[in-house]
């Protein structure tokens, strides 16, 4: 698809991503019936669990593309993971801000090692050494394969990470329970938790394709500038 | 053959380097004996029972004295500019990775080795009555450790930061290792029963595979010119 597309279809995205958020606001403050048990705190839950959907959807685009970038060293796929990583790092810190926000309210903590915070925590460092690998070399293309490397070192991790953080939990066990997930999730609180996912998955590929064309831009302004200085010594 | 061979080469060459200047096993010994001595100052024996907190700190000193040793691994090459040669060299540079490894991990069981015995020492442990098991434990923590970190340290070697960007990568993806060898230690020392080690086991087994395998098959991308 020619740029300028990508960049329309990005900025059509992005905005209605922002009208799915004030949607999803007014169904959370207003629409949205209270829980019982966890009260009014629990209405961050329809911005936090589609944060936290995008962060790790994200990372699996950054490591999908890595992993074909690697094979066929394609500027476009380096581009898309760049593009998909940033994206995922906003939701992931908006996940990791919310979390302890929720978590002060109904467990009476900022913090706690609960598995699924942990795991979080440890994403948002794969995702930050991903882009200071890729800033610290002084061959751009070294830094884009140490990213990717990074990239896939993390996907495969996390899945053990996961699993050793869950059994940790079984051995400390927590006095409260995140929810009780009984199958009937009040119908409202559906609507608004799946408008919620819409929306961050809206806004995320909006973003996503923003970032993209922005990247291919100074990509080609460096390429031209490179060019021009190269003409100049010539 | 020719691919064992290759990694037997490799490993020999780095561990002759290694003996022959002493240079990272003499930083590492001292580094963990000297972390045993402020680890005791750290400890109100009074208050916790070192026999207990042992494991923890055996396995963060291993971490830590690791770091500083395997993080070298390319250091003297990449200061001669001999590894521009090393790579010129017609052989697998996953078999380079793999020998890379195994003199990492011979150094760093000699060093563990050290850590245990000094530990036990100064502070009276008692490592439990499966020696064997124990030994399992280690040897599968420190082979996932020792893949990871060769080659992140190929990474660091070539960046602007160097060693000072090894922690911040190694870091989050030791989780399971922690996690697995401390419980697993742990229990191992308190004499319980082994069927409450075998999971740990299981899961530093697959940690093992995942590190030295993803090592294996990204190597080459990461010291590529």
């Amino acid at each position: 698809m020619p740029r300028d597309r990508l960049q329309r279809t990005g900025v059509a995205l992005a905005a209605l991503g922002t009208l799915g958020a004030v949607l999803l606001l007014w169904m959370v403050f207003f629409w949205v019936p209270t829980e019982r048990t966890l009260g009014i705190a629990q209405r961050i839950f329809y911005v936090h669990v589609p944060s936290a959907w995008i962060a790790f959807f994200a990372f699996g685009i950054v490591a999908l593309c890595s992993g074909v970038y690697l094979w066929l060293r394609d500027e476009r796929l380096d581009m898309a993971a760049l593009a998909a990583a940033e994206g995922g790092m906003v939701f992931c810190t908006i996940m990791l801000l919310t979390g302890p926000l929720w978590a002060r309210v109904s467990w009476g903590t900022w913090w706690t090692w609960e598995p699924r915070l942990v795991l979080t925590l440890l994403l948002w460092f794969v995702y930050f050494s991903y882009f200071l690998v890729r800033n610290a070399t002084e061959n751009p293309d070294q830094g884009k394969r140490f990213a990717a490397v990074v990239g896939i070192v993390g996907v495969l991790d996390i899945p053990l990470i996961h699993v050793s953080v869950t059994w940790m939990r079984s051995l400390h066990p927590q006095p409260v329970v995140l929810r009780s997930d009984g199958p009937a999730l009040d119908p409202d609180m559906l609507i608004t938790l799946m408008v919620g996912l819409a929306t961050a998955t809206t806004l995320f590929l909006g973003l996503f394709l923003m970032r993209y064309t922005v990247e291919c831009l100074k990509r080609e302004v460096d390429q031209r500038r490179t060019g021009a200085q190269a003409a100049q010594g010539a | 053959m020719d691919y064992l061979r290759v990694i037997w080469t490799v490993a020999r060459k780095d561990l002759l380097i290694e003996m022959r200047t002493r240079e990272r096993i003499a930083a590492m010994g001292a580094f963990v004996v000297l972390v045993g001595v402020l680890f005791n100052y750290s400890i109100d024996t009074a208050i916790v029972r070192p026999q207990e907190i042992a494991p923890g700190i055996i396995w963060m000193t291993i971490i830590l004295g690791g770091l500083l040793g395997i993080g070298r691994t390319f250091h003297l090459e990449e200061e001669d500019g001999a590894f521009s040669g090393v790579l010129q060299a017609p052989i697998p540079l996953d078999a380079l990775y793999l020998g890379k490894t195994a003199a990492n991990l011979v150094i760093l069981c000699l060093v563990t080795v050290l850590i245990f015995l000094v530990f036990g020492v100064f502070f009276g442990l008692s490592f439990g009555s499966h020696p064997f098991v124990l030994l399992a434990v280690v040897f599968l923590a420190l082979l996932g450790f020792v893949g990871l970190t060769t080659l992140f340290s190929a990474m660091s070697a070539r960046t602007t930061m160097g060693e000072s960007l090894l922690p911040v990568l190694v870091f989050p993806l030791l989780v399971p290792m922690v996690i697995f060898g401390v419980s697993a230690t742990s229990r191992l020392f308190a004499g319980r029963p082994l069927s409450e080690v075998a999971g740990s086991v299981r899961m530093l087994g697959a940690f093992a595979i995942l590190s030295v395998g993803a090592g294996a098959m990204l190597f080459r991308h990461v010291v590529e010119e």
